[in-house]
């Protein structure tokens, strides 16, 4: 294909990527190194409030942004900081100290360390099991009787399709407080279980969360793989005298494997980014993960400040993270796609 | 796979039968329960004990509740209903859509089953089962509580109609151009070998995997301010983007890129290029090629890729909470403002009221299109 | 029977928006709101929906949307809901106006008490005062014999009673979900011990003795509440408040009223609300006073200025909160507080007085400061000590990023 006929092709895809990704990347980029701020000044207001029935006034200093006379807008500076908004994320001195003094432990009191410990496990725990699941769903589908398929797919494609603002709260209502499943397991166990308490447990429903709603997704696309099967591969495998789980291993497996890595890749990038099950499970206080932590950086509180450039460095390094992930999967892309290209 | 050396011991087909099973009970429990909670009273519905929950004691007492005619009739209907469903209505929609359209004749029964149903079941059978409960004497008498209530508290008093007809045309939109555009460029990287595609689709993989509250909180303070940055250009046209459902469109199409051409890449390459170099020899453009040859075998995977897309437009919370102002919101930050920090339990139960009708949709979709998946991803949308 | 409702309640929102309900006059400007969505607003702006042309915002997503939708110009809103927390960037980057001639014209109805006024000049008009204070099951301190506490001490000691009874699950409930609603216990309690937020250079004062004495007094709390209370928000204290599962607990005066709404508690006529408990003793209840008020944007013209102040008096007139009087402790004329305003007027008119929530920007960012510090201290992970020094280091970097330290 021409250059020419590609770029034509591609074009409307590329300039949106671009308009839309590439473009607030780079000012992420810019403001990660820059520190935006007000010119403030200190003046002395007099404020009277309500309270009931009658007011009460206090004149205090205050600091107050100064306002540009001839825009109307908050008069701002910014300034070139360099490294200094990953300092203030990463905290590398605190990190340090931790470990010269040998309390590993203390890492895990800073945010960032605590949010890569948590998005990285999350992340490398629920792969091989949404894998597992997924793969033992889709032999046992591809068992199950002709009939029986239609309902129980669409059974299974459930929980990948609700809405995951609303899929994550069903769970968190099963459990919280004296939710009824709660309520069922304190009844078998007889004892009083909080399951919102400690970290341990919320995060076991994270991963539990998780694994149930992308798991149908690996199963539909391990499902579809195994239509394609080849038949006379399984035939004389089952000649030289393969049991079943040889056959799985060494015929199965083998012809699923791309599809194996492109879920691996799917999963890895959106796990990576999980966000869903910390607002859901009300996490905050026990765990937390990376784009949680950039989130909580980007809200404004009360008062409208908002931590632009400690959200840009921590989205930056997201993003260090996630491709050095992803080079290892897609090394294989790329020696396909040498292979391919000659 | 009849041969008597593949034939499976018993064990072996129990234990995948009851493995199956409990994946059905575990993927379906957590939606049966929400659908519950929201038939019940706000009392109900946060009950500790489960009994209560099902059963509905206060919702009973109130005057509302189904009897054991009810529950028998109820039930007979909802299979015959859903029985038709995958029996017969194949069959009307081949019939009634014209050749071609199948894919739209499809939709359209799907809405006007969805319809039906719903005013069979809101609108007749209550009226049905109250002449038959006044007559029948005991029976008559409401066993479990169940009340509609908080689905005409959403749908009426809160307007929900509005989210989702807002909805519909986010995800309609996104939908559309995602595809329009996405098939373009898969076709593109598909039949191009050149480097330049190779770091086009890995640069497009690194976007997909960049954290979405980033390039939200980005957005936001051009799209409230673009009516002021663009008037040098467009002079009083300029448009204030924020709460447009159509620049709510293009971000969330421009998200759902990278996924798109991945996935349609992967297909346009199964389909051999053999087909569209004869189309060229005969002196078709590419584009041409593309229209003639390539696009009537495409639709397994066009239809697969929509899917997904039509996943990220409906259920996406993050962009639309933030970018859509109240008239044009969707449904899913429209259900999310019902939890907002001053709310009540009543709220909380016309939410998960809300949630239950805004998966029904989903439903019917995955219903129409099961058999379109599976065909599709195994004609090859995913190879790696 | 369903479908009549249906048909019914869509007659009735056609009727809103064509047919002019209760409204003395009838709006041709067409004007938006943006405001927060609890109970007391959605009264409000039905109130002002009845002038027709008019709609209203209640979103969740307030804070982020509004600072920069009213700095548009022109602005994406006319009409502005604000608290003394949320009024904050709006005051400092000048996008609202002042409502001095506005008053004059259409507040004839306003009692002085409403007008929020910095250096002289009216900013915005208060609606209802909003405070945290001790509700507790009264049938239950009943039987026990206890008597309503009045410090955090007798709190204490009624709960541990409560707990050798058995009575509840839980004794005390608390608003203690990690992140604004625990810095914002930690904001009632460290006044309450006589400290200052601030030294007079904007760095931060808690790490004090006042601020061991709170953070102490809190973890005194958990002793006594649902081990889960780190995800309990008010909503949620207010449902196990409701299911009867817990005694007493230091919540929102604007929750009041759902304790008595037959649909959703069990605990219906049994609950009552008192002064918030002191912490120390000579000192000021632990709480602070918090108000909720309108605002009309500056970036607007003065014709819709004008009629957007007409609509929101309109709103808040006094046939609006005889509608809704339990929705909030109103400071509308025609409110008649009620035995559940008992104990916001208590805590609002103890001498001396609780504080107001401080609207400065040096508070938002030692309000979020706090919310991300203290989980920790909670869960065991850090002591008090640490917590403190922890809670300033996270105030200077962010106060340092904000232009408010050098």
């Amino acid at each position: 294909m021409k250059f020419k006929t590609f770029f034509w092709f591609v074009a409307p895809s590329v300039f949106m990527m671009l308009l839309f990704i590439a473009a607030p990347l780079i000012s992420v980029f810019i403001q990660s190194f820059q520190i935006t701020q007000p010119v403030m000044q200190q003046v002395e207001v007099e404020t009277c409030t309500p309270g009931f029935l009658t007011q009460t006034c206090v004149t205090e200093t205050k600091t107050v942004p100064i306002i540009d006379e001839a825009t109307g807008r908050t008069q701002t500076t910014t300034e070139w900081v360099g490294f200094q908004s990953y300092q203030n994320v990463l905290q590398m001195d605190k990190f340090w100290s931790a470990i010269g003094s040998g309390n590993w432990g203390d890492i895990l009191q800073i945010d960032f360390w605590k949010a890569l410990r948590f998005t990285l496990m999350f992340t490398l725990v629920t792969l091989p099991l949404v894998v597992g699941v997924g793969l033992m769903i889709a032999l046992a589908v591809n068992n199950a009787a002709k009939s029986l398929r239609g309902p129980v797919i669409f059974v299974s494609l459930l929980p990948f399709i609700i809405t995951p603002v609303i899929g994550s709260l069903s769970i968190y209502w099963l459990f919280v407080g004296d939710g009824i499943l709660t309520a069922t397991l304190e009844r078998w166990t007889g004892q009083d279980i909080a399951m919102f308490a400690q970290a341990w447990t919320i995060e076991l429903l994270m991963y539990f969360y998780r694994v149930w709603h992308v798991a149908p997704f690996a199963f539909v696309i391990f499902y579809a793989g195994l239509q394609t099967v080849n038949m006379d591969t399984l035939e004389s495998a089952i000649i030289d005298g393969a049991n079943r789980f040889e056959r799985l291993r060494y015929v199965i497996v083998p012809h699923l494997m791309p599809l194996i890595i492109f879920i691996a890749l799917i999963h890895l990038m959106d796990c990576y980014r999980v966000f869903d099950e910390i607002i859901g499970f009300r996490s905050q206080a026990h765990v937390i993960s990376l784009q949680w932590l950039t989130f909580d950086f980007l809200t404004p509180d009360d008062a409208g400040n908002r931590a632009i450039s400690r959200a840009a460095a921590s989205a930056m390094l997201t993003m260090v993270g996630i491709v050095i992930l992803l080079i290892l999967p897609l090394r294989r892309t790329w020696r396909d796609h040498k292979r391919g290209a000659h | 796979m009849s041969s008597k050396a593949t034939a499976q011991p018993l064990s072996l087909k129990i234990a995948s039968g009851a493995f199956l099973a409990f994946w059905c009970l575990i993927a379906a429990f957590p939606i049966v329960w929400i659908a519950v909670m929201s038939v019940k009273s706000p009392r109900d519905a946060f009950a500790a004990s489960a009994w209560d929950v099902i059963t509905g004691p206060a919702t009973r007492a109130a005057g509302n509740g189904l009897s054991v005619i009810d529950i028998a009739l109820g039930l007979v209907f909802l299979y015959f209903t859903v029985r038709w469903a995958f029996t017969r209505l194949p069959g009307m929609v081949a019939q009634f859509s014209p050749p071609g359209f199948i894919v739209l004749g499809w939709l359209v029964g799907a809405l006007a089953y969805g319809l039906v149903f719903v005013l069979i079941f809101f609108g007749v059978l209550p009226y049905v089962f109250g002449a038959l409960n006044s007559i029948a004497g005991p029976l008559g008498t409401p066993i479990l509580g169940l009340t509609t209530e908080h689905y005409v508290a959403v749908w009426g008093e809160n307007q929900f109609y509005r989210n989702f007809i807002n909805s519909m045309i986010v995800t309609a939109g996104v939908v559309t151009v995602s595809l329009t555009v996405g098939t373009l460029a898969g076709y593109g990287l598909a039949r191009s070998g050149s480097n330049l595609a190779f770091w086009l689709l890995i640069i497009a993989l690194v976007f997909r995997a960049l954290p979405h509250s980033v390039l939200v909180a980005g957005y936001l303070p051009w799209f409230i301010n673009s009516a002021e940055i663009l008037r040098p250009i467009l002079g009083d046209l300029s448009p204030t983007l924020y709460g447009q459902p159509w620049a709510i469109i293009a971000v969330l199409v421009a998200i759902n890129q990278p996924f798109t051409i991945w996935m349609l890449r992967s297909f346009f390459q199964n389909i051999p290029a053999e087909l569209d170099e004869a189309a060229r020899v005969d002196g078709c453009s590419h584009f041409q090629a593309f229209r003639r040859v390539i696009m009537p075998v495409m639709w397994p995977g066009v239809i697969t890729t929509g899917l997904f897309s039509f996943l990220l437009g409906y259920n996406d919370f993050l962009v639309t909470a933030l970018l859509l102002d109240a008239q044009n919101q969707t449904m899913v930050p429209a259900i999310a403002g019902y939890f907002n920090r001053e709310t009540t339990t009543t709220d909380q139960v016309e939410a998960v009221a809300a949630a239950v009708s805004i998966t029904a949709p989903l439903f019917l979709l995955v219903m129409v299109f099961q058999r379109q998946i599976v065909s599709g991803l195994t004609a090859g949308a995913v190879k790696g | 029977m369903y479908l009549k409702k249906l048909a019914l309640a869509g007659a009735v929102s056609l009727l809103g928006t064509t047919a002019f309900a209760a409204c003395s006059y009838e709006n041709d400007v067409p004007l938006k709101s943006l405001s927060a969505g609890f109970e007391a607003w959605k009264a409000v702006t039905d109130a002002m929906a009845e002038c027709g042309n008019f709609q209203a915002e209640l979103d969740q997503e307030f804070r982020t949307k509004q600072p920069a939708a009213f700095e548009a110009n022109p602005s994406l809103y006319h009409i502005g809901g604000v608290s003394n927390g949320t009024i904050t960037p709006l005051l400092n980057a000048e996008t609202i106006r002042p409502l001095d001639d506005l008053v004059a014209k259409y507040g004839q109805n306003l009692s002085p008490n409403q007008l929020i006024r910095v250096d002289g000049q009216i900013m915005a008009v208060a609606m209802m005062v909003n405070t945290q204070h001790l509700m507790y099951r009264e049938d239950i301190f009943a039987d026990l014999g206890i008597e309503t506490p009045s410090t955090w001490d007798e709190v204490f000691a009624a709960a541990a009673k409560i707990e050798e009874a058995g009575v509840v699950d839980h004794a005390i409930g608390a608003t203690m979900k990690s992140g604004w609603n625990l810095a914002q216990e930690f904001v009632n309690m460290y006044p309450g011990f006589g400290g200052v937020f601030f030294n007079d250079d904007n760095t931060t004062a808690v790490n004090s003795d006042a601020g061991m004495k709170a953070l102490a007094t809190m973890q005194a709390t958990l002793e006594y509440t649902d081990p889960e209370v780190l995800v309990s928000d008010s909503t949620y204290v207010q449902q196990q408040f409701q299911q009867g599962k817990i005694a007493m607990a230091n919540l929102w005066a604007s929750r009041a009223g759902a304790m008595n709404d037959e649909a959703e508690s069990q605990v219906v006529g049994k609950v009552k609300m008192a002064a918030a408990p002191l912490a120390m003793d000579g000192g000021a209840p632990a709480t602070t006073l918090w108000w909720d008020g309108i605002v009309i944007a500056a970036n607007i013209t003065d014709e819709e200025a004008d009629a957007a102040f007409r609509l929101a008096m309109e709103g808040l007139d006094t046939e609006m909160v005889q509608g809704a009087n339990e929705a909030a402790i109103w400071l509308v004329n025609g409110y008649q507080p009620g035995p559940l305003a008992e104990g916001a007027i208590a805590t609002a008119t103890a001498n001396p007085a609780p504080p107001a929530y401080p609207s400065t920007t040096q508070m938002g960012l030692l309000h979020t400061a706090l919310g991300n510090e203290l989980p920790a201290f909670l869960t065991g992970e850090r002591d008090a000590a640490a917590t403190l020094v922890a809670v300033e280091e996270a105030y200077t970097t962010s106060a340092k990023e904000a232009g408010v330290l050098e």
